[in-house]
């Protein structure tokens, strides 16, 4: 509706005659502006020096320098695909089945990649005969990334092409006909390789292969030979063993391949009330020893006649407790009848020899389809050798081994070798052998490679590339086809011998998808010679074989052994292997000589902590005849035999390793013979060695009731639990109760019924300490790597660890007892300092627990860390300001904080400090940036993926889908992951089972995650 | 703040015959005068270590916590180490300034100001500490509950960390308004007395327009005791809220009730030990001797002792539980047998030393009257609190309960550049204020001059408690209190006038006036001490103790004699005594002669 309002102005409009109201209305503007007054004076504006023009230009110019400013960004740059390959979902992870078979480690995989970059390895759940994927395996994937790898093929110091390398080598070879030249490779156990060798062998008769395995199992492969007819070691499966006894040989580390952990823990999980009953007689303490039921010390000149008395001859002369532990276990072994298993890792023939005799009737051996995972002979090699040293032999083609580095004699066989008239190396680096090799062929990492495996006789797998060949690399299998003028390339050739023979009319699509196969084809091998008469037999050797080193002169007995981490020594440019700590020791970044306390009281060598908490320890010279290592680190390692010392292989690498990597000692002089059992002189010399160990802590002071709990089987099975596993109790009106009580608890509990609600079991007893998960967890979770001197100052990154604790008593329960009975004053002197004599030993594995009732989430001022519906205890990194009050308030100490930027910068030169180191990042985890705290997720982008998938499909979730790195990577089962919601999940039962208990209960965390307490067979009878 | 009776049993809070003048001069002396070389001195050295501090801070900044000694298992350790005992320094200003000021203590009046500054930079020191060791201080305003554009973060109220938030800055201002509000009569004296116009202009804006009005004295009055009010809490308040930051948790060793008591009067204990320290030096480099006692600082050594013994008591009963509640995690907490004996026993000892044993020589009175044994003790027992503090943090958390987590801490450089740096910038701070601040509250003083102060005492000795001086000066406008400051002509108060007539112009020349004052006896009479008695003649209005003197030097003695006095004879008196002319006349003495005689 029209207003008939109308507005006044002023008083003027009652005059309607009015001229101000008329100007009002005529004009805009009442008064005139003055324009003129600024614009009509032209000279003045004339004068000025500002004209339009310049403002004009002015504008202009601001304008486009605004614009400009605004234009200026960062350039990331990103290459889109040209074609999008099918396979290829951004975002979405391909998993390829493959195999690693370096010679050294060989196990069944699988390769996880992201946008056609491999970034971690799992285990590969259709193996069953499939190696063990160790922490090596598992690091392997960074060893892709090694930024020192070789990027061509090198003739006489110059790169060039293949094809130059090709003619280059051809005129060698042609020229060479009629000398003698050695293929010396490692063990491939690839069908597909010893046909393509024989083959080379065939067209080129003056080259003859010899294999190098450069930690030697001749011994049991000669003894296994002489006996079934094959070059192999017999396979083991300890699940099926009642009685274990073990003389030195660490089955649960690298001992013949170590592939046996798996076993050995199904027999080690009480069922029916019943346990294997492992003993071990060992010199250094080992994983396995660690385990066993009963560790008996003996130095490895004693363990051969401990096998001799066990194997029906007697035991006089060796200590009484000794005498004793035999004859228990002999009469053990007895009544397990096929049940029994014994084996040894002693080298000789004649040892290796008596131990499968004896286990000729035990179900727990199987020689019909041995392992083919170590082919070398020892006096094979020695004889390459001498004829290098000699000059008999004029050419070595070597593959997949660095004999420059790892021969005992390598000073005098470098010196030969640099006069060969042929040197060729395939090598990935320019490793001590090629940097001296005249022609270097440049291989690919084993994810860029085809090949295929046969690790178990029967069961075969295939290796196949995962990433296009990061550099101008050619593998040695390609290489031989080019030689001899085959089919086109090595894919096709182990094609048309899958589909020949072992496919036996399968689909080898599905075969290379599955990554493994059982075949009863007998895919003819290379014929490997059999040892030379006299089996095994080398220079110098006597009736007791490889003992003839110990026949020299030396105070000490040496055994030589491969670290859980570097193994033989091939991936010491890999920073997550060598930050990795050893499981026993605790110590990264190093080799080191273990030795007993009273040796060390009687040398005068020391470990002590300095001020800030690191170890230090004393350095010794290790004389061996005319061989001298010098100021070898020491490490006073409890459990170690009197009178014996210990030594990793694998360590003192320096050619293409980056300087922080160079780290230990080269022992592989003093592995005279390929015996791993040496004798040796030590002399204190001087300085001190700054060790990087990760625990300086030893024992548990008492508290193993709350930290690791364990019992003895007997009382397992007839004790009520509260007398072997009561919940810790509280006062509530003065009474007690237990902590799981709701009383307990000041606290109004989360709701957790609702959704998923994921729990992680971790068995103690199938824990072997075997550090795979603490790999796994620093692929899977981009953990940084910050290096030795900041290890040393206790500041490692790694989200999960895995304690070692040594009873301050004979027992852990002995240790209890002290603490509860000895006076104040000498309690922490006794309680803290672990039984040097022989204590006993229990590995725990320890991430973030999710408590929840989590002492962390109540003290960030900023609720950085807080509380999860699926249980987790969740970190928003963003969010964190960095105050490390949750550290501190964190009773399991498993938050770890960013002392600094640890991604690209120059201070950290690891890998995720250059573009291909970062290529094995984890895009589904952020790189955490520095000043903020970070820990285990219970990797939260793996149960998030899960849960999404299953979304979109619009299903239920299974149980066993759900998993984390860890749980993944553990081959023993002691790690078991899931939803505690699901009635019928896996992870329910273990929550409910007896032995289940969680660390530290008494303060009330109420964890996600439990353990399952350690039962030990202690039965004597 | 009115007067008040002080037994003269009691040692006197101000020393040497002061006037309000010679209060005047001495607390504006420094900052109205140069710098002596020795502080150029010090100040010198001071910034130098706060500058070095600075670098090691921005180089902390710069490169991450890392360059500290810390590790993943001793996640705090000089830092937190530092700002609880920089915070547990800042209690002793407020409680010298506010519950003493609750309690009418008045010997506060001469160290408060100090103590109040103290407690200020200390806080600053403090505050920097939760900034810096932050992993990523530029976030730091995270932790204050302000809006912000990252939608429903909000902070988590149940931390302490944030609790501390809210103590340190409220403490923090509380304790700058408190100092601010006493120091506006004494800015204004600065003012007033200046001749630089600069700083007339600066010290005209710090003292808000002061101007010694009643309605001003009132209002501070008012203030101060508000002020007090608020504050006191918070000296019990502040300390108990650092404590949660340990008791509240969960690591053995932390988690301990006894701490909010025990933290209270630890910082007490250390506060006054660094109040000891500073102003031992300081009276001695400003010369305030006369203000700054002997006696106060053995109220300070018996503060000390009070609270050195209930943080005594306190470590008992730590040890004494820890040990009898049989928990193995409590053997290793930092009063333990663990800890006496572990790898950390120097600091267990450290602790024991400084703050029980040393400490225990103070029961000594000449000990603890003695300015360098008390200069020492204090400066051990700083040190002592220090390692309390380090004690409570490292050795706690470096045995925790998983023992594989197990280590140690030491520190870098960077760790002890941060600490010496904080030092330096505390030192810094206090220079600047000892040069530009008057470092004791005058105003206040000359209120307790009269009943503490050495040359009233001595008076009040010579002539009993009964002889009131008040009255006398009361007619003066300057005694109106210290606004008498205000005008330069009334620097001579009173007391002035009477310490003067009592050296120069007591004696009145007899022989001089020997005619007029045989005339003036003649016609009021003459007094006989055989026959007639003595009055009081203070008791007439106008006859301080001074004049009686006078009027008995006359041979005047009773009201008798004064009630006989007209104008002849007043004009007599004033012709003899001639300080004040017309007062007699003016007060009617006869008048107030005649009334009194009549009352006898």
């Amino acid at each position: 509706m029209a207003s008939n309002k109308k507005y006044w102005k002023s008083v003027e409009e009652l005059n309607e005659d009015s001229t101000i109201v008329k100007a009002l209305k005529d004009n805009e503007f009442v008064t005139e502006i003055p324009t003129d007054e600024f614009l009509g004076n032209k000279e003045v504006l004339e004068t000025s020096s500002t004209t339009r023009r310049d403002f004009l230009k002015y504008v202009g110019f601001t304008t486009a320098a605004a614009t400009l400013a605004a234009c200026e960004g960062p350039v990331i740059k990103s290459i889109p695909y040209v074609v999008q390959p099918d396979e290829i979902v951004p975002g979405v992870a391909n998993y390829y089945a493959s195999t690693m078979a370096d010679g050294f480690d060989f196990a069944n995989i699988l390769v996880k990649t992201r946008e056609g970059r491999p970034i971690k390895i799992e285990k590969n759940d259709l193996a069953v005969n499939g190696g063990s994927v160790n922490a090596r395996v598992h690091a392997s994937v960074l060893s892709l990334y090694d930024k020192n790898r070789l990027t061509g093929p090198i003739v006489d110091g110059a790169e060039v092409n293949w094809a130059e390398f090709d003619t280059a080598v051809a005129q060698k070879l042609d020229g060479m006909a009629g000398k003698d030249v050695v293929l010396l490779t490692q063990t491939f156990a690839s069908p597909s390789t010893s046909k393509l060798i024989s083959e080379f062998t065939a067209k080129y008769p003056n080259v003859r292969h010899v294999i190098y395995d450069s930690v030697s199992c001749s011994g049991a492969l000669d003894a296994f030979q002489n006996k079934y007819g094959t070059r192999a070691l017999p396979d083991y499966d300890f699940s099926k063993a009642d009685v274990i006894v073990s003389v030195g040989a660490d089955f649960l580390g690298d001992w013949q391949g170590g592939s046996y952990s798996k076993g050995y823990a199904q027999g080690r999980i009480p069922k029916n009330g019943k346990i294997s009953r492992h003993i071990q007689f060992e010199a250094n303490l080992t994983l396995t020893g660690a385990k066993a039921d009963k560790r008996v010390l003996a130095t490895p000149s004693q363990q051969m006649q401990i096998l001799k008395a066990l194997t029906g001859g007697s035991a006089s002369g060796l200590p009484e407790n000794v005498v004793d532990a035999v004859n228990k276990a002999k009469a053990q072994l007895q009544k397990a009848g096929s049940k029994a298993l014994l084996v040894t890792s002693l080298p000789d023939v004649e040892s290796q020899t008596m131990a499968l005799n004896f286990n000729a009737n035990s179900e727990a051996m199987d020689v019909n389809k041995p392992l083919l995972t170590r082919q070398g002979s020892n006096s094979e090699v020695m004889n390459v050798v001498n004829g290098v040293v000699s000059g008999s032999i004029k050419g070595l083609i070597t593959v997949g081994v660095n004999p420059v580095y790892s021969l005992p004699n390598n000073i005098e066989f470098a010196e030969a070798y640099q006069k060969l008239e042929m040197s060729l190396a395939f090598a990935m680096k320019q490793d001590e052998t090629a940097s001296l090799a005249k022609m270097v062929a440049a291989t690919p990492h084993y994810l860029e490679s085809w090949g295929d495996a046969q690790i178990k006789k029967g069961t075969y797998s295939l290796m196949q590339p995962t990433i296009r060949p990061l550099f101008n690399t050619r593998q040695f299998q390609d290489c031989l086809m080019q030689w001899t003028g085959k089919a086109p390339n090595y894919f096709d050739y182990i094609k048309e011998n899958w589909t020949a023979s072992i496919l036996e009319g399968g689909s080898w699509n599905k075969a290379l998808e599955a990554g493994v196969l059982a075949s009863s084809a007998e895919m003819i091998m290379e014929e490997v010679k059999p040892a030379a008469e006299g089996a095994g037999a080398m220079e110098g050797s006597t009736s007791n074989g490889a003992f003839s080193a110990l026949s020299q002169d030396g105070d000490y007995e040496l055994t030589l052994y491969t670290s859980t981490g570097l193994g033989d020594g091939q991936q010491s440019n890999n920073p997550w292997l060598q930050e990795f700590p050893d499981p026993i020791t605790r110590a990264s970044w190093d080799n080191f000589l273990t030795v007993s306390a009273a040796d060390a009281e009687a040398l005068g060598l020391e470990n002590y902590h300095v001020s800030n908490g690191a170890l230090n320890g004393s350095y010794v010279n290790i004389a061996m005849g005319n061989v001298v290592l010098e100021n070898v680190p020491v490490i006073i390692q409890p459990g170690q035999a009197k009178g014996s010392v210990g030594l990793a292989l694998g360590y003192g690498k320096t050619a293409a390793i980056q300087e922080e990597m160079q780290t230990g000692v080269n022992a592989y002089p003093l592995y005279q013979n390929f015996s791993e059992v040496q004798k040796v002189n030590i002399e204190k010399a001087g300085g001190m060695h700054e060790f990087a160990c990760v625990q300086l802590q030893s024992t548990m002071a008492g508290r193993s009731n709350e930290i690791i709990k364990e019992t003895t089987l007997e009382i397992f099975n007839t004790k009520n639990i509260s007398e072997w596993n009561a919940v810790p109790v509280v006062d509530y009106d003065h009474s007690p109760i237990e902590v799981r009580d709701k009383k307990a608890d000041i606290w109004s509990p989360f709701d957790n019924t609702i959704g998923h609600h994921f729990n992680l079991s971790i068995d103690l007893n199938a824990c072997t300490g075997c550090g795979a998960c603490v790999i796994a967890c620093h692929a899977e979770n981009n953990v940084p790597v910050v290096g030795k001197e900041e290890v040393r100052k206790f500041r490692d990154m790694h989200w999960l660890r895995i304690d070692r604790y040594y009873s301050a008593g004979e027992t852990f329960k002995e240790e209890i007892e002290k603490l509860e009975n000895l006076p104040a004053f000498e309690t922490f002197k006794t309680v803290e300092v672990p039984a040097y004599e022989n204590p006993q030993v229990a590995f725990q594995p320890v991430m973030c627990q999710h408590c929840n009732h989590a002492p962390c989430e109540t003290v960030c001022p900023v609720a950085a860390t807080s509380h999860g519906r699926q249980g987790q205890n969740q970190m928003a990194y963003n969010r964190c300001v960095g105050t490390r009050y949750c550290a501190n308030n964190c009773p399991y100490k498993v938050r770890r904080f960013n002392w600094f930027l640890y991604n690209e910068n120059d201070e950290f030169d690891y890998n995720m400090n250059n573009d291909l180191g970062r290529m094995v990042l984890n895009p589904d985890v952020v790189v955490r940036s520095r000043g903020v705290m970070e820990k285990c997720s219970m990797c939260i982008q793996m149960t998030q993926k899960t849960i999404l998938d299953a979304k979109r499909d619009g299903r239920a979730i299974k149980d066993g889908e759900f998993s984390t790195a860890c749980s993944n990577a553990c081959e023993t089962g002691a790690m078991v992951f899931g939803d505690v919601n699901d009635d019928a999940s896996e992870i329910l039962k273990m929550k409910k089972d007896d032995r289940m208990y969680h660390l530290l209960e008494s303060t009330g965390t109420k964890p996600n995650v439990f353990y399952q307490m350690i039962v030990k067979n202690t039965s004597e009878a | 703040m009115s007067s008040h009776y002080e037994a003269p049993i009691r040692e006197p809070l101000v020393l040497g015959d002061k006037s309000y003048h010679d209060i005047s001069v001495d607390v504006a002396a420094p900052v109205l005068g140069k710098a002596s070389k020795s502080w150029w001195i010090v100040f010198t050295i001071a910034l130098v270590a706060f500058l070095w501090g600075l670098g090691c801070i921005i180089y902390t900044i710069s490169t991450g916590i890392g360059v500290w000694g810390l590790n993943k298992t001793i996640g705090w350790a000089w830092d937190i180490t530092n700002f609880v005992w920089w915070v547990g320094i800042g209690h002793a200003g407020t409680l010298i300034s506010a519950v003493l000021l609750l309690f009418r203590q008045k010997w506060r009046m001469a160290v408060n100001r100090s103590a109040e500054a103290m407690t200020i930079f200390a806080v600053v020191q403090a505050g920097l500490f939760p900034i810096i060791h932050m992993g990523r201080p530029w976030l730091a305003y995270w932790v204050l509950p302000i809006p912000n554009q990252f939608g429903s973060l909000w902070v988590n109220f149940n931390s302490p960390l944030l609790w501390d938030v809210f103590a340190i800055s409220t403490y923090l201002s509380i304790s700058l308004v408190f100092w601010w509000t006493g120091l506006l009569p004494d800015f204004a004296m600065i003012r007033d007395r200046t001749k630089s116009p600069f700083q007339k202009k600066i010290y005209g804006i710090l003292s808000f327009g002061w101007s010694g009005r009643v309605k001003d004295w009132q209002r501070f009055e008012e203030v101060s005791l508000v002020l007090a009010g608020l504050a006191t809490p918070l000296v019990l308040s502040v300390h108990t809220i650092v404590s949660f930051d340990f008791a509240t948790s969960v690591v053995p060793g932390w988690h301990s009730t006894i701490y909010p008591p025990y933290f209270v009067a630890g910082a007490i204990f250390s506060g006054f030990a660094m109040v000891q320290t500073l102003l031992i030096i300081m009276r001695k480099v400003s010369h305030l001797e006369s203000y700054i006692t002997v006696l106060h600082i053995e109220y300070m050594n018996k503060v000390i002792l009070l609270t050195g013994g209930i943080v005594t008591v306190a470590y008992a009963i730590e040890f004494f539980i820890g040990w009898y509640s049989g928990v193995p995690y409590e053997n290793y907490t930092y009063l333990s047998f663990g800890a006496a004996t572990g790898p950390y026993w120097w600091a267990f000892w450290a602790l024991i030393t400084c703050n029980f044993i040393v400490p225990l020589s103070l029961w000594v009175k000449s000990l603890r009257r003695n300015i360098m044994w008390t200069f020492f003790v204090a400066l051990i027992i700083n040190i002592g609190m220090w390692f309390e503090r380090f004690d409570i943090i490292v050795v706690n958390i470096s045995k925790d309960r998983l023992t594989s987590s197990w280590t140690m801490f030491q520190p870098t450089f960077v760790d002890i550049g941060t600490f010496m740096g904080t030092i330096g910038f505390f030192f810094v701070l206090f220079l600047l204020y000892a040069r530009t601040f008057p470092v004791i509250a005058q105003a206040e003083v000359k209120t307790i001059m009269k009943t503490s102060g050495e040359a009233f005492k001595r008076l009040r000795a010579e002539h009993g408690d009964d002889h009131s001086h008040v009255q006398h000066v009361e007619q003066y406008p300057a005694d109106a209190g210290p606004a008498a400051n205000v005008e330069d002509k009334d620097f001579d108060s009173a007391f002035d006038d009477l310490t003067e007539e009592e050296s120069e112009n007591n004696e009145i020349d007899i022989e001089l006036h020997r005619g007029k004052i045989e005339n003036l006896l003649s016609r009021i009479g003459t007094y006989d001490p055989e026959v007639n008695k003595q009055d009081d003649l203070k008791k007439i209005s106008g006859v301080g103790p001074v004049m009686e003197q006078k009027l008995h030097q006359l041979g005047i003695f009773t009201f008798e004699q004064v009630s006989r006095m007209t104008d002849r004879e007043y004009d007599l008196l004033d012709e003899i005594i001639s300080e004040f002319p017309g007062r007699a006349k003016r007060d009617d003495w006869a008048g107030q002669a005649q009334a009194l005689k009549n009352k006898n």
